[in-house]
């Protein structure tokens, strides 16, 4: 009997191997599929680059209703419906800056001639300087197209189609979906910010170790984490 | 009766020693072979789920490396690569290998003053050059970093707030640098990936071992390795195809950023340029002085990722020299100077 | 010609042939090892997937292997360095277990690069298009094989002539053994040389690896072979005196201080620095930001070395039972410190600072322990074989009648 103990063991062995009794189950996760926007490379906004405005279904030309006004005068700041416009562009804060008094079709430069609808970033230009200045060199803004010009159209985003003129700064966005790595584990979505070997977290008030020790001890009453600059 | 040969003494042998074979002696080494083959086949019984894609075929075996082939070669390899496509993916592919441009070095350039983190470029990415999406293989990784820091160590990858950009962070993608002294190429035991002339760090898929020697080599994380077969729906496959960029891999095989090597070589821009939202990415010819990189390098104020480690990236991170983003305009003042 | 098949016949013969703990020694042995080759297959099918490897740590349990066996291997010279420089015969007769043990330690490295790969059915690229000498991994692909052939040439030399009764002659052995010793040292020097050069991982890309290695591979070397040489005294009529298993004991004992020693000057570089350099050493000696998983291996393996070391040094552990405990504990603590303790760190953080915890899954476990299983089946059949054979029991001339010639 002996002698047959070990093809024995290993025929069991054989069986139990062979039945695959053990599938391999993938640790992989499926991520949700990604979401259209997140690979959409169409621009922020979509300005029609034409002095139009639409309202309930019907597209008037801005000189249609100004032509029949004058310049409004020079202490209203804001403008008012129809145009639904609020005006925070800074200390730019009066509407001929920009727009010709008299035709409402076009802006305005620095001489008072003016500046075709389709071209906005002479209008940029005006104060905007150094951005525009690498906007033309394509350091500022998005290029489509081709890096190659002699084999396609090298296409520069114009301002407007990223900024709101009446309120230029660029908007907050939706981000798309952190990575789902293999295997990943339990990753936090919040910046963590414990350990002080950024000195600008010790220094800043009211947020940073200083200040949270000082609140605990009582000594300082609690502010908002964040500062006024919200 | 002959002793049977199981229980050899270690003492002295037999001077003559008879082969004779009992019935017994037979039959247990006849079934301690029996069963012994039988359990190394039981012991390989998992191969017979392979798929049959990937079972070793004489054409996979004879293929040589890239820069060996002929241009029929290539032809043969790329009609066997667009039939496999399709036979997978239902869908035919356009799969190409254009050469290289002359007088052409690429060289990156993105402005981390306009960055807001919200992952175009990542997804844009992906949905370009066919990589696995479960699981997920992602080429580029955005990195929110803590104001006051330029250390990795303290950045955050899996940041998901309702929106971006959160208040005192800025954001930094990370892809492949297409280093000039690229370790990763120094590293390859086969040279799977060596560098064009365009400067573009490339991987031969077919030709990769999967030793994951250039994953260790990356100083800045940018090399992915397929640990299990690729998965792609079908309706996301980008069809337009190159040997050395975004053909389908097989698993077993590491991949990473290639500029989207498909589109520049034609002239165009890679995905993550085309799609970011704010125009934080730059990309160009550096050796031609009117480029857009040209003039960022020249005038703005470009920095690099771990120089210490002298790798010589062509991906140079600036920023602009004013304030960046305004959360809150400022008050406008009016002609009295009051607010 | 014929002879040698004759020879080649015998071996496989005599592997078979034992007492009831030896077919129950193979039998468990022979079962782990298809176990491993089992759960290799399935790695074939599905991927490295099966492991619990993943982008941000590369390099797992099979790399960690590798490293601590290419020590072993080197250590076969730490007994040929005694006998053949310094003339001390008391290792004379043990010699050719350390060959042999660095023989089928040699063929474990090789497995566990290869399961480690994902394409092995690509390896034969590596012949095609070698990148020597810039790549590390091809100096270590020549360096391992090369010593492979070295001392299965050594050993088979030495049993073969030993099974025809010729003498062996020195021109076909010496020259060759003192290429080993030079060789030994080169392959564990290579493999470190794997990891320190790369600068993108600090905790690797530094020169005291490299001598580390050596000196913990000098330890843990023959404290395997202390424990294997009283297995071969007690179940082979092979004589092993006990002054052989002192000089290995003074060997284990300076290595493992040099070892404490080492381990030392890296402690404080890392902690009295304290610079962002060190988060990998932040990471596996005290825990990152919550990720603390390697911690309790570390200190552990620390603690076995330090104890290692204590009893090695007492006079105590000229006992055998203190020193085989001191063996024991020196092999798993350098096992530790040389394989998770030295691998793994350097992938977390990531170098973008991410942090990915690794754990070996239960099919990356049952590979390395297939390999080691196979490693040591091997062993035990080189054993099994050269025993009889040096002793003169087993010799063509007693199998077959008449002399070799």
């Amino acid at each position: 009997m002996r002698p047959f103990l070990v093809p024995v063991t290993l025929l069991l062995l054989a069986g139990v191997l062979w039945s695959q009794r053990w599938p391999f189950h993938s640790p992989v996760v499926v991520p949700p599929a990604a979401p259209a926007w997140a690979s959409d490379p169409a621009t922020v906004r979509h300005p029609t680059l034409r002095p139009d405005l639409k309202l309930a279904s019907y597209t008037y030309r801005c000189s249609t209703c100004h032509n029949l006004f004058g310049p409004p005068p020079d202490s209203a700041p804001t403008a008012r419906s129809p145009h639904g416009i609020v005006l925070k562009h800074g200390i730019n804060a009066r509407c001929l800056n920009c727009h010709h008094p008299t035709n409402r079709d076009a802006f305005v430069d620095d001489w008072g001639r003016e500046i075709p609808y389709n071209e906005p970033y002479r209008v940029c230009a005006k104060c905007h300087g150094p951005v525009y200045r690498d906007w033309l060199h394509g350091a500022h803004g998005r290029t489509n197209g081709y890096w190659n010009t002699e084999m396609g159209p090298r296409e520069r985003r114009r301002c407007v189609e990223c900024h709101d003129p009446h309120q230029p700064p660029f908007p907050p966005m939706r981000v798309a979906p952190p990575p789902l790595t293999l295997r990943m584990g339990k990753q936090a979505t919040q910046m963590e910010r414990p350990e002080v070997r950024n000195p600008l977290q010790i220094y800043r008030q009211p947020a940073g170790e200083r200040a949270a020790a000082e609140r605990a001890s009582g000594s300082v009453a609690p502010e908002s984490e964040t500062g006024k600059v919200k | 009766m002959a002793p049977t040969s199981e229980h050899e003494p270690l003492g002295p042998p037999d001077e003559q020693r008879s082969p004779a074979l009992t019935r017994r002696g037979f039959l247990s080494k006849g079934a301690a072979t029996i069963a012994g083959v039988s359990a190394v086949a039981a012991a390989l019984s998992p191969l017979r789920n392979l798929d049959p894609a990937d079972r070793p075929t004489l054409e996979k075996l004879l293929q040589k490396h890239y820069k060996e082939m002929t241009p029929e070669d290539k032809q043969r390899v790329l009609e066997r690569i667009a039939r496999q496509v399709e036979a997978r993916y239902h869908v035919r592919p356009d799969v190409q290998d254009p050469p290289p441009l002359k007088g052409v070095e690429f060289v990156y350039a993105l402005n981390i003053s306009r960055c807001i983190g919200c992952r175009k470029c990542v997804y844009a990415c992906v949905k370009e050059n066919n990589p696995s999406r479960a699981p997920e293989i992602q080429y580029i990784r955005v990195l929110q970093m803590e104001k006051g820091s330029i250390d990795v160590e303290g950045s955050n990858h899996h940041y998901d707030p309702p929106q971006v950009p959160e208040h005192d962070s800025f954001y930094m993608p990370v892809q492949c640098h297409q280093c000039s002294k690229p370790p990763c190429v120094k590293v390859c035991p086969v040279e799977a990936t060596w560098q064009e002339p365009d400067g573009i760090t490339v991987i031969d898929y077919d030709w990769c071992i999967g030793c994951r020697y250039c994953e260790a080599a990356c100083p800045y994380w940018a090399r992915r390795f397929n640990f299990a077969e690729p998965q792609v729906p079908a309706e996301e496959l980008n069809p337009d195809m190159a040997y050395l960029s975004n053909r389908p891999r097989t698993k077993g095989v590491m991949e990473k950023c290639t500029y989207c090597l498909h589109r520049v070589r034609r002239g165009r821009m890679p995905a993550c340029v085309e799609v970011c939202p704010t125009g934080s990415r730059k990309f160009g010819n550096v050796l031609d002085p009117d480029s857009e990189v040209s003039y960022i390098l020249r005038e703005k104020r470009v920095y690099i990722l771990k120089q210490d480690i002298g790798t010589l990236p062509r991906f140079f991170y600036y920023f602009d020299e004013r304030g960046s983003r305004y959360h809150e305009p400022i008050a406008p003042v009016g002609p009295g100077g009051r607010t | 010609m014929r002879r040698y098949l004759t020879f080649l016949w015998e071996c496989m013969r005599i592997s078979f042939v034992g007492d009831w703990r030896y077919h129950l020694w193979m039998t468990i042995l022979t079962i782990i090892a298809l176990i491993g080759l089992y759960a290799y297959c399935e790695q074939l099918v599905y991927g490295l997937v099966t492991t619990g490897m993943t982008d941000q740590v590369s390099w797992g349990m099979y790399i960690a292997n590798f490293t601590y066996l290419v020590g072993l291997a080197a250590a076969a010279a730490m007994l040929v360095i005694p006998v053949y420089v310094y003339r001390n015969m008391h290792l004379y007769d043990v010699v050719i277990f350390g060959e042999l043990l660095a023989v089928a330690v040699i063929i474990m490295c090789l497995l566990f690069v290869t399961v480690d790969l994902g394409r092995p059915d690509r390896f034969l690229h590596l012949f095609q298009r070698f990148n020597f000498p810039l790549s590390m991994l091809t100096w270590d692909v020549i360096a391992l094989n090369g010593y492979l052939l070295l001392n299965v040439h050594i050993c088979g030399y030495l049993i073969y002539t030993a099974y025809c009764e010729r003498r062996p002659s020195p021109l076909f052995y010496v020259p060759f053994v003192f290429i080993a010793i030079i060789w030994a040292v080169t392959i564990h020097t290579v493999t470190a040389f794997l990891y320190v050069g790369l600068g993108g991982r600090p905790f690797w890309n530094s020169a005291i690896i490299a001598p580390r290695f050596l000196a913990s591979a000098f330890a843990a070397g023959p404290s395997f072979i202390i424990l294997t040489l009283q297995i071969v005294r007690r179940v082979t009529t092979h004589h092993v005196s006990d002054e052989a298993l002192l000089t290995l004991r003074r060997i284990v004992q300076v290595a493992m201080v040099i070892n404490i020693f080492l381990l030392g000057c890296e402690l404080f570089t890392e902690f009295y620095t304290d610079s962002a350099h060190v988060a990998s050493a932040r990471y596996l000696y005290l825990g990152l930001h919550g990720h603390a998983a390697l911690v309790p291996w570390i200190w552990t393996a620390i603690v076995f070395d330090g104890l290692a070391t204590v009893l090695l040094i007492v006079p105590a552990s000229r006992g055998l039972p203190l020193l085989n405990a001191a063996c024991v504990l020196a092999i798993f603590g350098i096992w530790i410190e040389k394989g998770m303790g030295l691998i793994v760190p350097a992938f977390v953080p990531t170098p973008l600072g991410e942090i990915v915890e690794y754990q070996p899954t239960i099919r990356e476990t049952l590979i390395c322990f297939g390999i080691w299983a196979f490693g040591l089946l091997l062993y035990t059949i080189f054993v099994r074989i050269s025993v009889p054979v040096l002793s003169g029991q087993l010799t063509y001339r007693k199998r077959f009648g008449q002399p070799a010639d």
